[in-house]
């Protein structure tokens, strides 16, 4: 009962319902698959199941309501309100502390797994025979999820109730952040549906029609996932300021393997439908889809790197969950696999070797390794674990190893437009491949000019080059004959050239400096001539900017905003970029330190302990006492939490002039921000209670304008990394044009759906 | 079997990538060592610790962060050196990561790269890389 007494009831009574009803919807789907084929009992389990899944995804979408709800209310009671918000943030970021945390993120990931339940749900009604063994297989891939949250419940509450929250890390305070996770997480609960049906195939024998139906479903996760990859490194880029969008980060890798392995299934989809092939393959690209996801969400999320890296993943002690999970599904995959997939007919390989097929084989084959060593370098803290020195691979792994990949893709790319199922000769695909194979040559000669001398690199460009043109051209003169519709693929391949060459050029030529500038002071940095005009202060919402003119080469001055401040609840230094950018590069400018300088000043410090005094200039100041009721009782002031306030009592002798009892004060704010006004002198001059060492019983003293000499200024100073990366727009706008190309390949595999619906159903259906 | 020989060269080179992924890895792999060890490893190792109070200098002309790093297991130091801007909130660390080499000349690590974690009561505690 103390347990329970611990819960926010509301928040963990859905959560149970939704357990209660998912056990039962599996109960239901089980039940049916245990009944004649066509009885009326199974009719009834049928809809018994149907009807609790509903109610199932109906009591997840309760349970994230209540943590919408009491995140709105800002209900510190509850400890995971309580960890990830507080009163100082806007209603979006309150809503967005949401997925801050894991209890909330596993939460959201649930929840569109659930949802996207239903589409699946009425979407097999016109198929009743895979029905309830695909439905039965996806409520238990959610199950798992399930199982973690009532475990790990997010609805714990505090024994206490604080009157504000640890706040949202300043980092997560972005409008990125607002909406790339939970769409990462879409993608991820996408990942259960290829799965589900390829498992219910399998467990069934029906091994023909899964694929059709599959497809969309992992052409919805390549976009997807795709799109929340590109946000996030449009995140990293324009407002971390850490100078890239992508760094070989293991919780960016566990989103990228995941994705490798849908463009992987993809494609053997493709080779299915169209060719009979890869149909052995196509259960096994699935289960490694699904399976990459939940070992990547182990790896990011049991604290196993936390040992090896300061990349912090807490440890929830989740990892038991997350490894019986693992091991239940790789168990039941690979088990289904054996006993199963000898069974799977495949059309033999006939393919010449200049034809699509080789080619879709060969570039399946190489994004399925390219996914297994981006696994395996993320694996190393793992994989050395037992070594005498565990260690972890840095970006050089990911680079080297994937150039030759990326080069081989791009080669088959180019080509692939314009190869036939039969194989076409030699001859004819020159003569068809002259113009983009003209226009590639062009691309190579330009980025030699443009300064690329390794032959690697100089190909590495021919063939992207090579991929874009060729691909282009197929995708115009499809279009021109009417078949855009059917043409998603052409033009996702024409993005990926683009994004190619813009990987090159915006990560292996770009170059920059480190650079400090004196205010007011012009600096050349190669053709640029900058200088620091000014520290602007906030503004409301507007946190504070660096304004510094940049002069190009060309003698045109723009200004420059680039931002670096301090979070006041975490004291932690944030900084956001400034980017210039034209078509040809963006200029990066990322503060690093902002010094503000000193104005002159004749101040003295003294320090100064009770009784005794010191000389500052023409006065003598002695240290007579606290006053520990200045603006009432500081001790009580102390007892409550609120501002605290301290005064000195002083004497200040001036030459001749009798003593003047003097009292600065100290107020110490409950936020941690410290008010010392200075204190004018009899006489001139001033002085303020800089500090208090309360142990030594001593105060710190700052006397100004008392005769001193004055100290010379020290100009405010900032450094700035300045960095320029040429062809970047190219990562962003390839990536457009790759999800536009999959949008239009999901329309077309919908209708393709719907045309099997339609037919008369299967004999086994 | 139509395409053996292919099959074959598909095989050797898909065994020959593997090899050349094997290799990359083992020399992209930067262990984590103790102190002791990064003084006789000889390559680039990455080192954990805590920063001495006060042992940090900046000199601003050279541009170069000198610093001890402080194992709080073994409470043994070792010097860093790194050449580059100072970290924001360097003296708050509570914990850096020095990827670099030992140089027996100056005994000290200079470090390509630092990874500096400031105290934070959040989860996934933020982390700067600089290099």
């Amino acid at each position: 009962m103390e347990a329970l007494a611990r819960l926010y009831l509301p928040g963990a009574l859905t959560l149970w319902c939704a357990l209660a009803f998912a056990l039962s919807a599996l109960w239901g789907f089980a039940s049916v698959l245990r009944s004649a084929p066509g009885s009326p009992e199974a009719a009834v389990w049928r809809e018994f199941g149907r009807r609790a899944y509903v109610f199932y995804a109906l009591s997840i979408v309760l349970c994230a309501l209540v943590l919408l709800l009491v995140l709105a209310r800002r209900d510190f009671r509850v400890e995971y309100v309580q960890q990830y918000s507080g009163l100082d943030l806007p209603w979006y970021f309150q809503l967005a502390a949401f997925w801050a945390g894991q209890k909330g993120s596993f939460l959201i990931w649930l929840l569109w797994g659930s949802l996207l339940g239903l589409p699946l749900l009425a979407s097999l009604r016109r198929a009743p025979a895979d029905e309830a063994p695909v439905m039965g297989l996806y409520t238990l891939t959610l199950l798992g999820l399930l199982f973690i949250l009532v475990r790990e419940n997010p609805f714990l509450m505090l024994g206490s109730t604080p009157t504000d929250g640890a706040g949202l890390n300043p980092l997560l305070q972005d409008n990125w952040m607002v909406i790339h996770p939970p769409i990462m997480f879409v993608g991820f609960a996408l990942s259960g549906v290829p799965f589900a049906f390829a498992m219910a195939a399998l467990w069934r024998r029906d091994f023909d029609r899964w694929a059709a139906r599959a497809f969309p479903w992992a052409l919805g996760g390549f976009l997807v996932l795709g799109t929340a990859i590109l946000m996030g490194g449009y995140w990293a880029y324009k407002t971390l300021g850490w100078g890239g969008y992508w760094g070989w980060d293991p919780v960016e890798n566990a989103s990228l393997v995941p994705w490798l392995f849908f463009t992987a299934l993809v494609h053997g989809l493709y080779m299915e439908r169209t060719r009979g092939r890869f149909r052995r393959t196509n259960f096994v690209l699935a289960t490694l889809t699904y399976l990459s996801v939940l070992y990547g969400t182990f790896l990011t999320r049991s604290g196993v790197l936390a040992d090896f890296s300061v990349h912090s993943f807490v440890d929830l002690g989740i990892s038991g969950w997350l490894i019986a999970l693992m091991g239940f599904f790789v168990l039941l995959s690979v088990g289904l696999l054996a006993a199963r997939l000898r069974a799977v007919p495949s059309a033999p390989n006939e393919d010449p070797a200049l034809s699509r097929g080789a080619f879709l084989t060969i570039g399946s084959i190489a994004i399925v390794t390219c996914a297994l060593v981006v696994l395996f370098g993320t694996s190393a803290p793992l994989l050395t674990r037992f070594r005498e020195t565990p260690g972890q691979v840095g970006p050089s792994f990911y680079n080297q190893v994937n150039l030759p990949l990326a080069m081989l893709v791009a080669f088959l790319l180019g080509l692939v437009p314009y190869l036939t199922w039969r194989g076409v000769e030699g001859r004819v695909l020159l003569r068809r491949l002259a113009l983009p194979a003209a226009g590639a040559v062009i691309a190579a000669i330009v980025a030699v000019i443009a300064g690329v001398h390794s032959p690697l690199h100089v190909l590495y460009v021919l063939l992207a080059a090579l991929a874009l043109g060729a691909n282009l051209q197929k995708t115009i003169e499809k279009a021109r004959s009417g078949g855009l519709a059917s043409s998603g693929g052409y033009l996702t391949h024409v993005g990926v050239g683009i994004i190619l060459i813009g990987i090159l050029a915006s990560a292996g030529y770009d170059h920059g400096a480190k650079v400090t500038l004196e205010r007011g002071k012009p600096t050349r940095l190669e053709d640029l001539t900058l200088t620091f005009i000014q520290s602007m202060p906030r503004v409301g919402h507007e946190r504070e900017r660096m304004e510094v003119a940049v002069e190009t080469a060309d003698g045109q001055t723009y200004f420059a905003y680039p931002k670096i401040f301090l979070n006041e609840r975490t004291q932690q230094l944030m900084v956001n970029p400034h980017i210039k950018s034209s078509p040809l590069r963006d200029l990066y400018i990322s503060p690093l330190e902002y010094d503000p300088g000193q104005a002159a000043s004749d101040a003295v410090t003294l320090e100064l302990k009770k009784g005794q005094s010191a000389d500052a200039g023409d006065v003598k100041v002695r240290f007579d006492g606290f006053d520990l009721q200045a603006e009432g009782n500081a001790l009580e002031q102390m007892q409550s939490g609120g501002q605290v306030t301290i005064g000195a009592v002083l004497a200040v002798e001036r030459s001749g002039a009798p003593a003047a009892a003097v009292r600065p004060l100290y107020r110490f704010r409950s936020t941690g921000e410290v008010e010392a006004p200075p204190l004018a002198l009899p006489g001139g001059g001033q002085v303020a209670l800089r500090g208090i060492n309360a142990s030594a019983g001593a105060v710190q003293l700052e006397v100004a304008g008392v005769g001193n000499a004055a100290t010379a200024a020290v100009p405010a100073k900032l450094s700035l990394d300045v960095t320029r990366k040429p062809l970047i727009q190219l990562v962003w706008g390839g990536l457009y044009v790759v999800l536009a190309g999959g949008l239009l390949a999901a329309a077309h595999r919908i209708r393709q759906v719907r045309t099997l619906d339609a037919l008369p159903p299967s004999p086994r259906g | 079997m139509k395409h053996k020989k292919l099959y074959l060269l598909g095989a050797a080179l898909l065994l020959g990538f593997a090899g050349f992924s094997v290799a990359s890895f083992n020399k992209a792999l930067t262990p984590y060592v103790s102190f002791e060890q990064a003084r006789s490893a000889g390559h680039t190792v990455q080192v954990a610790g805590g920063l001495e109070k006060g042992s940090s200098s900046y000199d601003a002309a050279a541009g170069t962060l000198d610093f001890t790093l402080l194992d709080p297991v073994q409470k043994t130091k070792l010097r860093v050196s790194y050449k580059g801007l100072r970290p924001a909130n360097f003296e708050d660390a509570i914990s850096i990561v020095a990827i670099g080499s030992w140089d027996p000349a100056t005994e000290r690590l200079h470090a390509e790269k630092l990874l500096v974690k400031c105290p934070s009561k959040y989860q996934g505690a933020e982390v700067k890389t600089y290099s």
